[in-house]
């Protein structure tokens, strides 16, 4: 019965184990570019965008601390911070990561930012 | 001679003048004594101060108003029922703005349930789900997860960080809002860091803030009983899963299951004819998958599950023996573990067991929440009416719910007899002046008694 029992406590916390915790995003689009809360400044880029290569799908951001080069993929969430112009968010698309926005990109991985978790791209003017 | 005009002899005069300066003397003496203040407990009182006060410039929620005090941090229809038509949380009602895709207010009154738009904004009249609203008491052991903190029904409650310190930047964003386009600066403003802090601060330190170690000495029978089939990995299997009747699988390791919820038939939110979208629980698309909560608080939290679908905790316990469980990927597992392939299978008397070792672990943990209560008003000063009244009152009304679990299901009389009185003298403790402290101390002797017919052995 207590190898059954150890067996059985086992298999349940490798099951529990192969479901990642993530952020709510849903709500993370109506945030401003920099307020993410424990989020903003540690794993993400704030910047302006100074290249972008549609074939590859990549974004270069200047920020502060240099230029930083990410993947768009099919997941990453765009969103449009519209929050300047007091209107509501929307959500974006690639088009929409153009050089000379304002933009801040989570990375998906905090060790390999290498690729985007989401992007908010400030929308400043109408 | 008319007490009126009666003139005071010098003696009389000289005494009065003694005795007045004497309670003058006494209450600077109380003032002088106070002991450094203490930057947590600062912290707390600021995050209690936000959780009930701050609107963040929104519609006029605040965090209380959906998860009050009074009824253990959460709501139900019968209290929804108690508030005045423009209580904030019914502005669907009264903004014209908040009209439409922002709450069921039929749902939310008849069964106490929330809208939340966990799926994304894009499409408010379809995406969306119906929540019940959880307690947030003993989320110090309820939260952490070696992947990460675990907030909400789904476990994904959270922007940003995932945290609990984040959660309520999220809640803001879909409860406080003033119309639906969720202007950040027109619609709400979203809570500083340093409100952010205080309300982690203020959340973590409600309730219980370490599990129980079972198995409890119990006195009652069928309570008893209760407890070691909830203890019985062969038969009631609850421990597994909810461990020490806590929220986790081991220390730390807080997880989300599919235990089969949304596939039960007749859902009463569904049975209205109202639209309620399946709940996909974690992630986008979901899995399934909700988060496993603490059962010490259960029995005065209801209703139960995500989207309240059983009202009495007898019931949510009968739910594990049905065929909704049973077929879940969660009823699958544990039955592919079982030597004769069962997952769970309680017969009746089994289940009313488990509930009233439920109900008993929660009177239990109301008492101790009352002295707790009591304790800190009785070592305030006897001028200190004004700060000990909500203690006493708090104390009362977990008393009053220590009453309601267990003879809700007739268990221990005596008891029940001692926490009526326990809760009188705390009420009549919270209006009396000078007999305030020794209505206390007989209100804590009172719940001790009460305890003791509950549980063997020291405190």
């Amino acid at each position: 019965m207590r190898t059954f029992l150890s067996a059985l406590g086992v298999a349940i916390a490798l099951i529990s184990a192969v479901f990642q915790v993530h952020a709510q995003k849903e709500t993370e689009r109506f945030i401003p570019i920099g307020q993410s809360p424990g989020v903003s400044q540690k794993y993400t880029s704030i910047g302006e965008i100074s290249e972008v290569d549609a074939a590859r799908r990549t974004v270069t951001v200047a920020e502060q601390a240099g230029r930083r080069t990410v993947k768009i993929t099919e997941k990453t969430r765009i969103w449009l911070d519209r929050t300047k112009l007091k209107q509501a968010n929307l959500s974006g698309s690639f088009t929409d990561l153009q050089k000379g926005r304002r933009v801040e990109v989570k990375y998906e991985d905090p060790e390999r930012p290498q690729v985007a978790d989401w992007v908010k791209v400030e929308i400043a003017r109408p | 001679m008319p007490a009126a005009t009666r003139v005071l002899k010098p003696h009389q005069s000289a005494k009065l003048r003694v005795a007045g300066a004497l309670l003058a003397a006494a209450a600077s003496l109380a003032a002088c004594n106070s002991k450094p203040p203490d930057p947590q407990a600062a912290l707390i009182a600021r995050g209690r101060e936000v959780f009930f006060n701050e609107t963040f410039s929104g519609n006029g929620r605040t965090c209380g108003t959906c998860h009050r005090e009074a009824r253990n941090f959460t709501i139900d229809a019968a209290f929804i029922a108690t508030l005045p038509k423009n209580d904030a949380l019914f502005v669907a009602e009264f903004n014209p703005d908040l009209k439409q895709n922002f709450e069921n207010p039929r749902l939310m009154r008849e069964f106490g349930l929330i809208l939340e738009n966990l799926d994304g904004f894009d499409d408010l009249a379809n995406k969306f789900v119906m929540r019940g609203v959880p307690h947030v008491l003993a989320q110090r052991t309820s939260v952490a997860s070696p992947q990460g903190p675990r907030t909400g029904w789904s476990g994904d409650g959270a922007p940003g960080d995932g945290s609990l310190r984040s959660f309520a930047t999220g809640a803001v964003i879909q409860h406080f809002t003033k119309t639906l386009n969720r202007v950040a600066g027109v619609d709400f403003r979203l809570p500083t860091d340093a409100e952010l802090d205080a309300l982690e601060a203020f959340q973590l330190s409600l309730g219980r803030q370490a599990d129980l170690a079972l198995p409890l000495p119990l006195r009652g029978t069928v309570a008893k009983r209760g407890q070691e089939i909830f203890l019985d990995n062969g038969l009631g299997k609850c421990n597994v899963c909810h461990g020490n009747a806590g929220a986790n699988l081991a220390p730390g390791n807080n997880a989300n299951f599919n235990t089969g919820v949304e596939d039960l038939p007749d859902q009463p939110a569904r049975l209205t004819g109202e639209k309620v979208p399946r709940d996909d629980g974690f992630g986008r698309p979901g899995d399934g998958t909700f988060n496993t909560p603490p059962l010490v608080e259960a029995a005065d939290t209801g209703p139960f599950f995500h989207n309240n679908a059983i009202q009495t905790i007898e019931g949510a316990v009968a739910f594990f023996n049905g065929q909704a469980f049973n077929n879940s990927p969660s009823g699958r597992f544990l039955a592919s573990t079982d030597p004769n392939g069962v997952g769970i299978r309680l017969d009746a008397t089994q289940v009313v067991a488990v509930a009233a070792f439920l109900r008993v672990i929660n009177g239990l943990e109301n008492i101790r929440q009352s002295l707790e209560l009591l304790t800190q008003s009785e070592a305030l000063g006897f001028f200190d009416a004004a700060r000990a009244k909500p203690l006493l009152m708090r104390a009362a009304n977990e008393t009053r719910d220590a009453t309601a679990v267990l003879a809700g299901a007739g268990l221990h009389p005596q008891a029940v007899a001692l926490l009526n009185e326990a809760r009188r003298l705390a009420e009549r403790a919270a209006d009396s002046f000078f007999g305030r402290r020794s209505l206390t101390r007989e209100a804590i002797q009172a719940l001790e008694r009460a305890r003791a017919d509950l549980i063997e052995g020291p405190k």
